[in-house]
């Protein structure tokens, strides 16, 4: 019998990125434990390296006193440490009985070649079906055994993926984000289908954003913070825990006093009206109206799922808005195509910058200016079209604003550092000479340094009249220089003001770090907000 | 329970003699022996979801090496075809571990040039292949009392063994490994969560799907009696690809329904001699954008419409 799993002195490095830097704890048998930490602290990587999907680059992972870390994948599920994923990975074309029986075959030991000269629908089939249907039952997928995965609403996808790992008879049970896009009532569902496993004698760790769910489920909890192990420890513990506190709300904003807040909007140059947006049964976006004034910087804040996105891609064209409508300058924007809204001046910096890897950095910003070109000369040679002078004169502002590109211009994109990657990516969408620029998560993944190198940027271009639109996990980060700042949670507007009052009022620190089960709904929020990184450090 | 898959097989050993037609037999010969490599490289495709453009090298194979050991060593054809699926199944299972650490593109480019390699070795290896000329007089199945170098016996021997293979090939998509195999075509990391051994799955599948092929091709030496290496080159690869698709890469029904409605479309294409493969490949293009799920399901939605397209007015 195994009594426990130990991490020790786990680091993982991809090129450049230190993803996870000596972390080390012990889960023994039996425990209900939760990781949480902000985007990008490395909690997919912990559990793609305990999972075996990543080998560590130093550091092992022990089960009992035999080291499993090296061992592929399937190997780790056979030994009782088995994982759900955040994508699910479910087999869609199978129905939810087959994705669980799938999970017990290799257990079953049916093997390959007899399955040619035996019947299918054996004793042996029949008994898998039966543990299949009391797996389905547990999780309360019982009635829908017969239908095909796919078709399955997120929630019940979320619990099939439980059920279909309990079939592998693992004991150990690493669930990566369970919870991820569940409703209120689906999340009830999967807290008594968590407890339930508990009780039955599975340990259990899980990755979850939704504060309250973890405040109540777990035991145990672990954080981390850009690849460290910050904090280790009851939930009220954890909790007091400043370093806890200052990865996920950063430290006092510094630049609150750098705005005078002007007494009025200005006049809207982009308005949305109760915008709604549903995927497959989950409301994405409900009833959303927001507008950035011209020559403004606003921000669109809230957690993980709460459908910031949405709204981007609604914007940007990407999806179509079940109601509500669009203005840019006064123009209707619906049934305007993506490359058109571009044209006419909406530029979106992607979130994790998707950058050209095989271009250099000039040839990333001269494709910015595709829209900008004439048609006719789109074929023309990069270097003599660069040397005219309306791309030439736009050429100056990304180097003007970011000089560390115009020392790499003739390096390849691919080559970049994270930071310089997304001062790239906003070059790139300036090139098209915007109206309203948008950026998505810029601040996903990079330095703190690096981060208030970005701001001074994007208050550089508000000085010079260019609107902005930031979206942002960052609360206090994306708060500090907005002239006005939307919260939306899961999908809804819960709140708008002036970013410092918004910030001043710590009614959203609250909502958002509340361990506790929501009492009030129109100001709990539940979500942990993303690490508004130390901006003095 | 899944003996109803072997229904068409019954039906067409039972009308085809009926008709008496020298012609329809040989046709009927030839989807028998195409639907071999056919079914192999539907479970390699379909069910999981991996890609192999070089499916012809196997029938070759098969082909060549009972062809070989009958000529060579002397062996009874019923001892070189089992023998030479063998071969062909451990040669598969091999370049199985190499070829598999490829994905999509890149997996559909190297089957590619292994289907290109055999075909190129199939003619350059003059000594052992006969070069282009190729083999003569590969003795057929020897049977007390039957001719099976006729077209009415071998006609039986080809469609019991398809009609085996279906029944075996339907046994295993069926079982619950056959859960673990469209699983992985769903999603590999899925599969690997739960113990399921992909890269080790992928082979066995690589090399039964080899072996149904080799099965077809040494059918063929011993039924033509000579062979060339015209008939297994990448153009071959390509029509298994057509009658895969057709039938819709997900169903062994349907491979036989594929491989029936390819050949009978493209029987009188023979004039044409190569650019027959300019039909099949403007059939794949077409099946591929505008029935994703086969002709076959394509044509059951078109029924189902209709159907309800009248039935209010029946009603």
């Amino acid at each position: 019998m195994t009594m426990r799993l130990a991490v020790r002195d786990v680091s993982v490095r991809f090129q450049g990125l230190q993803a996870l830097r000596g972390v080390g704890f012990e889960l023994r048998q039996g425990e209900l434990t939760a990781l949480i930490g902000p985007n990008g602290a490395g909690k997919s990587t912990l559990i793609n390296v305990i999972s075996g999907e990543l080998r560590p680059t130093a550091g092992a992972v022990l089960l009992d006193d035999r080291e499993i870390s090296g061992l592929p994948a399937h190997a780790i599920s056979r030994i009782g440490v088995a994982r759900t994923f955040q994508g699910l990975e479910l087999f869609g074309s199978l129905s939810a009985r087959d994705n669980v029986v799938a999970g017990s075959v290799q257990r079953a030991g049916l093997g390959f070649w007899r399955n040619l000269v035996r019947p299918p629908r054996g004793a042996a089939t029949r008994r898998l079906e039966a543990a299949a249907q009391d797996a389905l039952d547990l999780v309360g997928l019982g009635h829908r055994a017969d239908d095909p995965a796919h078709i399955l609403p997120a929630g019940e996808q979320r619990l099939l993926a439980i059920a279909r790992v309990l079939a592998t008879d693992g004991r150990w049970l690493i669930l990566d984000e369970p919870g991820a896009g569940l409703n209120d009532v689906e999340k009830r569902a999967l807290a008594r289908v968590i407890r339930e496993l508990r009780r039955r004698g599975w340990t259990i760790l899980f990755v979850d954003h939704d504060m309250a769910l973890v405040g109540d489920l777990a035991e145990r909890l672990l954080v981390l913070d850009r690849g460290e192990l910050i904090a280790d420890g009851t939930a009220d513990r954890v909790r007091a825990e400043p370093r806890v506190v200052s990865a996920y709300l950063g430290v006092k904003p510094r630049r609150s006093s750098m705005r005078a807040a002007a007494p009025i909007r200005p006049p809207a140059l982009l308005e949305a009206q109760g915008l709604s947006i549903g995927y497959g049964g989950v409301q994405a976006l409900d009833r959303v109206s927001m507008r950035v004034g011209a020559g403004e910087l606003v921000a669109v804040i809230g957690a993980n799922g709460a459908g910031k996105s949405t709204l981007l891609k609604a914007l940007t064209g990407v999806v179509v808005p079940a109601a509500g409508t669009i203005h840019l300058d006064r123009a209707v924007l619906a049934g305007v195509r993506t490359a058109e809204r571009v044209r006419r001046g909406l530029s979106l910096v992607p979130e994790g910058r998707e950058l050209f890897g095989s271009l250099t950095v000039q040839e990333n910003l001269m494709v910015g200016a595709y829209s900008r070109v004439p048609r006719w000369a789109r074929s023309l040679p990069l270097g003599g079209l660069a040397a005219t002078s309306d791309i030439a004169r736009a050429l100056e502002r990304p180097y003007g604003l970011f000089p560390r590109l115009a020392e790499r211009r003739h390096q390849l994109a691919g080559s970049l550092s994270g930071g310089e990657g997304q001062m790239l990516a906003i070059g790139r969408a300036l090139m098209n000479q915007p109206l309203l620029l948008m950026l998505d998560e810029p601040s996903l993944g990079l330095a703190p340094q690096v981060i208030e190198e970005i701001l001074d940027a994007l208050l550089t271009l508000r000085r010079d009249g260019l609107a902005l639109l930031l979206v942002e996990q960052n609360a206090r980060t994306a708060l500090e220089i907005a002239d006005y700042a939307y919260v939306l949670e899961t999908g809804r507007l819960v709140a708008e003001g002036r970013g410092a009052q918004l910030l001043e009022a710590g009614a959203i620190a609250e909502a958002y770090f509340g361990f506790d089960r929501r009492t009030d709904p129109a100001a709990a929020a539940g979500h942990l907000p993303q690490p508004a990184h130390d901006l003095q450090s | 329970m899944s003996l109803w898959r072997l229904l068409p097989f019954a039906l067409v050993l039972a009308v085809v003699p009926l008709l008496d037609s020298s012609y329809l037999t040989s046709v009927a010969i030839i989807i028998a022996l195409h639907a071999l490599p056919a079914l192999g490289l539907s479970l390699v495709m379909g069910f999981a979801g991996q890609i192999s453009l070089g499916h012809a090298a196997f029938y070759g194979l098969g082909a060549y090496g009972s062809a070989l050991l009958a000529l060579r060593l002397g062996l009874s054809p019923w001892l070189a075809t089992p023998a030479a699926i063998a071969v062909t199944g451990l040669v598969a299972y091999g370049l199985g571990w190499s070829i598999f650490r490829l994905r999509g593109h890149h997996l559909a480019l190297g089957t590619l040039g292994l289907g290109i390699v055999a075909s190129i070795g199939f003619v350059e290896l003059r000594g052992v292949t006969g070069g282009s000329i190729g083999l003569s007089a590969i003795p057929s199945y020897p049977l007390p009392g039957l001719d099976l170098a006729a077209d009415q016996s071998f006609f039986f021997l080809a469609w019991i063994v398809a009609a085996l293979a279906f029944l075996a090939a339907g046994n295993l998509v069926d079982s619950p490994a056959g859960l673990a195999i469209r699983g992985l075509g769903d999603s590999e990391r899925g599969a690997a969560s739960l113990g399921i051994g992909v890269a080790r799955l992928k082979c066995r599948i690589f090399a039964l799907s080899a072996m149904l092929a080799a099965l077809g091709g040494a059918l063929y030496a011993h039924y033509i009696g000579f062979i060339s290496p015209q008939p297994f080159g990448v153009g071959f690869s390509i029509k298994l690809l057509v009658m895969v698709a057709i039938g819709g890469f997900r169903s062994i029904g349907g491979v036989l329904a594929g491989v029936a409605f390819a050949t009978l479309v493209t029987e009188p294409l023979q004039d044409l001699g190569y650019y027959d493969v300019v039909v099949f490949g403007a059939l794949l293009v077409v099946i591929t954008i505008f029935c994703p799920a086969g002709l076959l399901q394509a044509v059951r939605d078109g029924a189902r419409r209709g159907i309800r397209l009248l039935a209010p007015r029946a009603g």
